[in-house]
């Protein structure tokens, strides 16, 4: 039923770097990212259990079927809650129940967590997720 | 809420309702009119989108962000109100759709990125930023839900609301509710501060420019995400600037001998927050990310 594809893709706006080097990367929040692999992008479909709405970082839990039919419980990192309230979300804008599609960026070192990237609810409308474009920095030194 | 009760008390269904119907109707006019009256006050949890009183605006109702930059009793200008540096709402296209990217000042991440050649780092600075960038960052104060140290606290991406009295600024920052006092009272900055992640502040006026002088910073505070540091050997010149009511120039001048090889400045441009409110964040309400650092 649900399909959870990891699709690695590199963007276009990224630059090349060194492999191994690890960078400051930035998508959103206020703090470097690197906790998550920005470059690793997941599409998974699954049923909200629980959408948590504390700072700093407002959390979506999401129960997802993987191919072998297990549920594996997802923890998607969004916005602070005043952040997804400035651009329309409310605390119960996704409920229990509800399904929903999202797209992420997995973190490096814990499965089933995840900054999420896009969120369609069940009727295929696109959510705020504060996604923008990643920064990384060129090199610190002058 | 009350308009939801109306209609529910007043749908169509069955006899019995008819014959209440004229009561019915004086009392849905009552609660309209009540709804009217009160209703306002039950438009949101807090004051999200509560109209700001007392500021200028155009026929239209809408503010007029390009009206003069407002003055206080006593002729100077008023910086009051809340504050969000000026990043153009844009769109993030993907598919079929577009939705709104969040609204992050550059300066959040690098604060000399428009500095040609960049920020005058010292060796001693390099070396503090290759560790950080080679840690991915997590030394972040910020991360850890520390203070939000000024002036870094201008990039990050919470309002600041500046409060003016004549002989004292306050700075109200959404995160972590924290505070900034400015003194405008003559008072000279401290000779031996007790290092602090705002530092001490005393400003004077220099003609419609409010210029801030701060030292005491503690000897560990990031100005931005990539760690570019500031430290106890700082003395950080903020130079306010009211265009017009929707613009707030400030320029950022440091001068801290042991992380830069020389003094620099920086100005960004903050963007006045208008029929809306402060929105409290307390950091260490559900911080998760620390642990992801591993």
């Amino acid at each position: 039923m649900i399909m959870a594809k990891i699709a690695n893709r590199v963007r276009p706006l990224l630059v090349a770097c060194g492999v191994g080097l690890v960078l400051i990367p930035v998508a959103q929040a206020h703090h470097s990212q690197s906790e998550f692999d920005l470059r690793s992008k997941l599409e998974v479909e699954g049923v909200v259990t629980k959408l948590e709405w504390k700072s700093p970082h407002a959390r979506l839990y999401v129960d997802v079927k993987d191919d072998n039919g297990e549920v594996v419980s997802w923890n998607f990192e969004l916005p602070s809650p005043n952040t997804l309230m400035r651009r329309g979300w409310k605390r119960d804008a996704l409920q229990p129940g509800d399904r929903v599609k999202v797209g992420a960026s997995p973190a490096r070192n814990f499965p089933a967590i995840g900054i999420a990237t896009s969120i369609r609810d069940g009727d295929d409308k696109a959510l705020f997720t504060g996604t923008t474009p990643i920064y990384e920095p060129e090199a610190a030194s002058q | 809420m009350l308009q939801s009760l109306c209609e529910r008390m007043t749908h169509p269904g069955g006899a019995l309702l008819a014959i209440f119907s004229t009561r019915v109707r004086a009392l849905r006019a009552a609660l309209a009119v009540i709804a009217f009256v009160v209703g306002p006050a039950f438009a949101s949890a807090q004051w999200l989108d509560y109209r700001t009183p007392g500021i200028p605006r155009l026929a239209s109702g809408a503010p007029d962000l390009g009206a003069p930059a407002p003055r206080t009793p006593d002729g100077k200008p008023d910086f009051s109100g809340m504050w969000f540096a000026n990043v153009p709402a844009k769109d993030y296209c993907r598919e079929a759709d577009c939705i709104q990217e969040e609204r992050m000042a550059r300066e959040q991440i690098n604060l000399g990125i428009k500095l040609e050649g960049g920020l005058p780092y010292t060796e001693w600075s390099k070396e503090q930023m290759v560790e950080r960038r080679a840690n991915g960052g997590r030394e972040d104060p910020h991360t850890y839900c520390k203070p939000p140290n000024f002036p870094r606290a201008w990039t990050l991406p919470q309002y600041t609301k500046i409060v003016q009295t004549p002989s004292l600024v306050v700075m109200l920052h959404e995160f972590n509710a924290a505070y900034r006092e400015v003194f405008l009272d003559g008072r000279p900055l401290p000779e031996d501060p007790n290092p602090t992640w705002n530092g001490y502040s005393t400003a004077h006026w220099d003609g419609d420019t409010l210029v801030i002088e701060t030292n005491g910073i503690r000897d560990d505070m990031w100005l931005d995400i990539q760690g570019s540091p500031v430290t106890e050997a700082a003395r950080v010149t903020e130079r306010l600037t009211r265009l017009n009511f929707g613009i707030m120039q400030v320029e950022i001048a440091v001068n801290d001998p042991k992380a830069y090889t020389r003094p620099w400045s920086v100005t960004i441009e903050m963007a006045a927050q208008v029929d809306t409110t402060m929105l409290e964040e307390i950091c260490l309400d559900d911080e998760q990310d620390v642990r992801l650092y591993r």
